[in-house]
């Protein structure tokens, strides 16, 4: 049985690619049945995507080759030990659709949702497939499709402001998309190949090259861009405070990931290529350090709470990025776990975010006083995900930052420990204004007062995640099981 | 001998348990005090049925999950975080009845209990934490589950108090983990269990930096000056609140996170070569002159108190770091002797404020008279902290000089002399004003006492209602029943003489 789960690899792309093409053509004249079987296409890719991981575990990274063509001429499909994290990717949709259900009344027509829906699809779909594929231009194709729904997905609320956003959103993207083209390119012409691992092999056979370290440097800006890594943010708090709420929570926990991972296909190309891997490790944990403070700081400066949870993205990429600089074992887990937990707590925050500002009608903390009255569970996963997001124990959050924490002493950048704790607590400053408002002043707005807690397709998915943050917090070992040896075989390569 | 056994976990679930109950059926009076009741009774009764092991010398051990390899959540009852545990399960108990006196028609009450419930868990999970890791997780625990508790008023001045105390103590908290994963990074190992994990060879600096980041981290909530600003200002919380918690819970644990850094990262041996700790000494000696001078100056009431808690604190720090048997053994049984006497203080404190709606010490002529029952637990605490024979104080500050002299510090026997007198010049004026002035003269400016006591109305009386009275009553007897025999119910002297061999690795210390 276990030993079918590869060849539906393809799947787990193709799924949600396929369900994509199929949403509009469901929802002719029934706009809700959109909603229900972007779930189901959903929930058939966690299935694929849960099949694959379980015969990871048992076997090891597995790569499959499409239309009969072997490594290094056709495309190739890899699932490593990192694309384990095509799970809780996949996973996390699945809290997002049904939230969103009932959120697209009175945020959009009846007749966009099938668009919508379909964006959305298409969106998991590129970056599963971001994750999984083996070869430089369909990581670019990959790519290129999570960046275009995004923007779509952005623009999908069609107000001035969100249009605005979204044209910010596309210039910063298609500079840092026109980057990795240039790179692919590079790469192609030094090494006559695309396939990573043959490009790998290449490299380093080639020994040290200024092309090849040109190529190796446009990507890390390009992925840089992608994480909106300071100072190259300046696109992400708009985008991400405009858009819907379900879209600000996939682009916020999920999409600025496909940073992080491009990043670390770099560190995997470049490790044996002679590249300056020093310089490439001193400029991310310096501004991983610089991403933590700066993003906490100009979070205090908002009102806006979807604002606030924008920036504090940036903060928490700092974290990641900074965990994979230090480059010691403790570092690259503590930063590769937190992709996962920084996009489930992210999920969570814009969710809870979400349902608040749908059920009162509005986004600011002096507007939302007292909130926590009328809508406690909410308010309730919200103070859950602040605390988890500044990384207090016992929460997902402060898993990663006990191991980056770890990792910076035993690199010897204890500099870079008290950086990361001190900054983190920054954040707090904003998060404690909001607990606040929410909890400790009264309702300034009838319409706060008047509030109730939001139907149980909102509220369901932002109680499990909630708890989720919690629950990861205290079994914190769990992803290790699949981090742990993927980041010892990292190390292996890079000779540590 | 070590057991594992389940027990070390039961009891703060059990805690736990109450809260996630008072949240969920809180809304109905009778089970939010059921479940308040039943879980306090409770657990107090697990942890004492482990209680005749603990004293013949074994340690209850339960490791939960693994969190990094080789480090996770786990519990170890050791006999200094048994006589921890004891103390802060036995005050849960009277502290609930009281707290379900004492907010009675006040808001806000099923927030007020679950995350009451929530800091008793998360206390005895530091007296039982096996690593700094689990200690840690318990720390940051308590620091978030207190906030709501100093901000219940909701005042723009509670507000305020509570930002002044997160910032305290996150600063704290942070402080703290860079020490603990320094620890790990030096030494591989975070335990708790044994009597000293660092060596000499680590380098200065390595030494340096953890002792003071712990030290500073955990030495926050232990009030110690000049990191004692939150403990006064956080006094705007309900009284129940500032007895359990600032008296006894989250100041404790400050000192206990202290005295384990001392003794079980350290080490008593290697910190007696490195010197570091006659520092913290000297800084703990200072503080509790400088406190006490403060407490003078206030005429808040719970303001004296909390300087007398900052002042309190430092003995149980300046004993720990004495490095001598019995002067561990001091900083042990100091923990129940201030325990007792300073929430006794804090709830008759309560009870005037809700009887009569007094506050300062100005306004306290011919309280004595009013309820006299109340202030008589007032007076006993007051002895208790001058440090008179037969009271619980007088125990410290006895094994306290006693260590003192086996270290050959005499001047902190002077200290402890000093402070004495510095006690009794803030105590002594409350009990004169209660039971030898009345209202009238007081206000009159005259000397004199009341003119004819038979002339005193006898409707004057009125006392505090009995759920308020009672746990008074029952902490002023354990006062005198701490300070006149070594055998007290549920924490006797010989569990802490116990702990002096068992948890800090020094010799039993001689009777």
């Amino acid at each position: 049985m276990s030993a079918a789960w590869p060849t539906l690899l393809p799947w787990l792309v193709v799924l949600p690619l396929a369900g994509a093409a199929l949403v509009p053509i469901v929802a002719v004249g029934q706009p809700r049945r959109a909603g229900r079987f972007t779930l189901f296409v959903v929930l058939l890719t966690v299935v694929v995507a849960a099949g694959l991981v379980w015969h990871l575990s048992l076997t090891g990274p597995f790569s499959v080759s499409l239309g009969g063509w072997a490594a290094p001429y056709g495309i190739e499909l890899r699932f490593d030990r990192f694309a384990a994290w095509t799970l809780p990717l996949a996973g996390l949709f699945a809290f997002v659709v049904p939230f969103a259900w009932r959120y697209l009344d009175g945020t959009l027509p009846p007749e966009r949702w099938a668009v919508f829906y379909a964006l959305l699809l298409l969106n998991l779909g590129g970056l599963l497939g971001f994750s999984v594929t083996a070869d430089l231009f369909n990581l670019f194709v990959a790519m290129e499709v999570v960046s275009l729904s995004s923007y779509a997905l952005v623009a999908v609320a069609g107000r001035g402001v969100a249009a605005w956003a979204a044209l910010k959103y596309l210039l910063l993207g298609a500079v840092s998309s026109l980057l990795v083209l240039f790179a692919v390119g590079l790469l192609f012409t030094l090494t006559g190949s695309l396939n990573l691992l043959d490009v790998t092999i290449r490299l380093a056979a080639g020994g040290p090259s200024p092309a090849a370290n040109l190529a190796l440097a446009s990507l890390t800006v390009a992925f840089m861009v992608k994480a909106a890594l300071f100072p190259l943010h300046v696109w992400l708090p708009d985008a991400h405070a405009i858009a819907p709420s379900p879209v600000s929570a996939v682009l916020s926990g999920l999409v600025v990931k496909v940073g992080i991972v491009g990043l670390l296909r770099v560190l995997e190309l470049a490790v044996g290529s002679g590249a300056p891997l020093e310089v490439f490790n001193q400029v991310l944990m310096l501004l991983g350090a610089i991403a933590i403070v700066m993003g906490a700081f100009l979070a205090i400066f908002q009102n806006d709470i979807k604002l606030m949870l924008a920036y504090s993205t940036i903060s928490n990429i700092g974290y990641i990025v900074l965990g994979l600089g230090l480059a010691s074992p403790f570092a690259l887990i503590g930063g590769s776990v937190h992709v996962f937990n920084h996009a489930l707590i992210k999920v969570t925050l814009f969710l809870a975010a979400g349902a608040i500002i749908h059920q009162t009608g509005f986004r600011t903390l002096s507007d939302l006083r007292g909130v926590a009255r009328v809508m406690p569970q909410t308010s309730a996963a919200m103070a859950i995900g602040a605390v988890s997001i500044v990384g207090l124990p016992p929460t997902a959050g402060f898993v990663c930052k006990w191991y980056i924490a770890l990792g910076a002493f035993e690199a010897g950048q204890g500099g870079y420990g008290f950086a990361l704790v001190f900054g983190a607590l920054f954040i707090f400053v904003y998060y404690v204004r909001m607990l606040n408002a929410f909890y400790f002043q009264q309702p300034v707005r009838p319409e706060v007062a008047a509030a109730r807690e939001p139907p149980w397709s909102m509220r369901g998915p932002v109680l499990v995640l909630a708890a989720l943050c919690l629950i990861m917090g205290i079994l914190g070992g769990i992803p290790l099981t699949f981090v742990e040896p993927a980041v010892s075989d990292l190390l292996l390569s890079m000779g540590r | 001998m070590e057991v594992v056994d389940v027990r070390p976990l039961l009891a703060p679930l059990i805690s736990f348990a109450c809260a996630g109950l008072v949240f969920a059926m809180g809304r109905s009076v009778f089970w939010r005090r059921f479940w308040s009741l039943t879980a306090a009774a409770v657990k107090l009764l697990v942890v004492l049925s482990m209680l005749p092991g603990t004293l013949q010398g074994t340690v209850f051990v339960f490791d939960v999950v693994e969190f990094t390899p080789g480090v996770g959540i786990a519990f170890r009852a050791d006999a200094y975080g048994m006589f921890f545990s004891l103390v802060s399960s036995t005050l849960w108990v009277l502290t609930t009845i009281y707290a379900i006196g004492y907010m009675q028609g006040d808001k806000d009450r099923v927030r007020f209990f679950g995350f009451f419930a929530l800091c008793v868990s998360t206390t005895v999970g530091i007296a039982f934490a096996e690593n700094l890791l689990t200690f840690f997780l318990f720390y940051e625990t308590l620091t978030i589950c207190t906030y709501p508790l100093v901000v219940h008023a909701e005042t723009p001045q509670a507000l305020r108090a509570g930002r002044i105390y997160l910032t305290y103590t996150l600063i704290g908290g942070g402080l703290a983990l860079i020490g603990s994963v320094m620890t790990l990074n030096a030494t591989g190992s975070l335990t708790l269990g044994q009597t000293g994990i660092l060596s000499a060879d680590l380098g200065t600096f390595t030494l340096v930096t953890i002792f003071v980041t712990l030290v500073v981290g955990f030495g926050v909530k232990a009030a110690i000056m000049p990191l004692h600003g939150w403990l006064p200002i956080a006094m705007v919380a309900p009284t129940p609140v500032s007895a359990l918690l600032h008296a006894v819970a989250v100041v404790k644990v400050g000192a206990f996170g202290v005295t384990r850094v001392i003794y079980n990262v350290f080490g008593a041996e290697l910190l007696q070569t490195l010197g570091y700790a006659s520092y913290l000494g000297a800084l703990a000696a200072f503080t509790i002159l400088a406190a006490s001078v403060m407490a003078i100056m206030q005429d808040q009431l719970k303001r004296r108190l909390a300087y007398s808690t900052v002042s309190q604190l430092s003995y149980i720090l300046l004993a720990a770091s004495l490095l001598t048997p019995l002067a561990a053994l001091a900083a042990t049984v100091h923990i129940a002797n201030q325990a007792f006497a300073k929430i006794a203080m804090f709830f008759v404190v309560g009870a005037i404020g809700r009887v009569t709606g007094k506050t300062r010490v100005g306004e306290l002529a011919g309280i004595g008279a009013v309820m006299p029952w109340t202030m008589a637990a007032f007076t006993i605490a007051a002895l208790s902290f001058v440090g008179l024979p037969l009271f619980a104080g007088f125990a410290t500050k006895w094994y306290l000089s006693l260590g003192a002299l086996q270290a050959d510090a005499w001047w902190f026997v002077v200290v402890m002399l000093v402070s004495s007198v510095l006690n009794a010049a803030y105590w002594f004026p409350i009990i004169h004003l209660a039971y030898f002035k009345t209202a009238e003269t007081a206000a009159a400016g005259d000397d004199r006492a009341a003119r004819d006591p038979a002339a005193e109305p006898r409707s004057l009386r009125r006392e505090a209602p009995l759920t308020l009275l009672v746990p008074i009553l029952i902490c002023a007897a354990y006062v005198i029943l701490l300070g006149t025999t070594a055998e007290v119910v549920g924490m006797p002297t010989s569990l802490a003489e116990v702990a002096v061999w068992q948890s800090f690795g020094l010799e039993a210390p001689a009777p």
